[in-house]
């Protein structure tokens, strides 16, 4: 009798710590899109702040970025030229004309100095 | 007199200057006219252990640039565009392997060997022998690249082989049986006519 629920507290144990395991290791990827962003800048002081002091502190956070469309590629807005937006989906409804404001959100991954341009990535159009 | 002829050679003076300055100028769009570049070149890297959960990943916006007419070449991948499967993992590559955020960048500088834009048709071989920089680490490398023409673009691909060690990075033992000491990495920049 004792043996018998030694054995079940040790398979609930087990189960248990599998699934918090389980749970840990396959978390879900950050959802940028619905993530509140921690900082609005607008693209040509965003690329200043990287250049004038790094702005480590902003990489891998969710940033709102607003200016004025100068480029569009397949798959990415340049705003202001100074800072690309890529986008998981860029749909045709978000490929808006040339020099037409817009607010991007995205998460920040950097400075690129090839092409003197911050980078975001898995950009949405904030309406 | 004598500041009348003054002022003439003043104005052919002018004149020379400014022709020179238009030369110069139309020398400069003439160079500039043979730069290749992408933003949204793609990396990606595996370094899977059968059996084991998969290790890779994939960043879709690396810059390139290409001078068609030097044949130099240079390439930069911000190290937090990488993307895995799965989550933890690309944390763990982040925080404790390549310390994205003390190096944010990933970049290559060299030159494309016997480079010749007019000898470029279908696909044709080169070597780019130049010096990656990653983990704050330099290492110089031939890199084996093809290079073919795709409409007014260069389609330059390049299979290549690194070890993680190379660049100081550390993997801990607990992890080193699941992670491949050799990491096979792929590129593919799509160049477009600047």
């Amino acid at each position: 009798m004792k043996k018998q629920r030694l054995i079940v507290i040790i398979v609930v144990f087990l189960a248990i710590v599998g699934f918090f395991g389980y749970n840990y290791i396959y978390q879900d990827h950050r959802d940028i899109k619905t993530e509140t962003s921690t900082l609005e800048i607008t693209a040509p002081y965003l690329l200043e702040r990287f250049k004038t002091n790094n702005a480590e502190e902003l990489l891998n956070k969710t940033i709102t970025v607003t200016g004025k469309i100068s480029d569009v590629e397949e798959n990415g807005i340049t705003l202001n030229g100074s800072v690309y937006a890529s986008f998981d989906n860029l749909t045709s409804e978000d490929k808006v004309g040339d020099k037409i404001k817009i607010k991007i959100k995205g998460r920040c991954i950097g400075y690129d100095e090839l092409f003197d341009i911050v980078k975001i990535d898995q950009s949405t159009v904030v309406k | 007199m004598e500041s009348r002829r003054f002022i003439g050679k003043l104005k052919h003076m002018k004149t020379k200057i400014a022709f020179t300055i238009i030369c110069f100028a139309f020398i400069v769009t003439a160079i500039g006219q043979e730069k290749y570049a992408t933003k949204t070149g793609q990396i990606k890297f595996e370094a899977s252990v059968p059996s084991f959960e998969e290790v890779k990943a994939k960043n879709n916006d690396v810059s390139a640039v290409l001078d068609a007419a030097t044949g130099k070449f240079a390439a930069l991948a911000l190290i937090k565009g990488f993307r895995f499967k799965v989550a933890l993992m690309e944390e763990h590559f982040n925080e404790n392997y390549v310390e994205s955020s003390k190096y944010p960048r990933a970049t290559f500088k060299g030159s494309i060997q016997d480079f010749n834009l007019a000898n470029i048709s279908e696909k044709t071989e080169y070597v780019i022998s130049g010096t990656f920089n990653m983990h704050g680490t330099d290492k110089t490398m031939d890199v084996p690249a093809t290079i073919s023409v795709d409409g007014d673009a260069l389609l330059l691909t390049a299979k290549f082989v690194m070890q993680p060690e190379d660049f100081n990075i550390k993997i801990p033992s607990i992890v080193s049986n699941k992670i491949a000491e050799d990491v096979d990495v792929s590129v593919e920049f799509r160049l477009q006519k600047q």
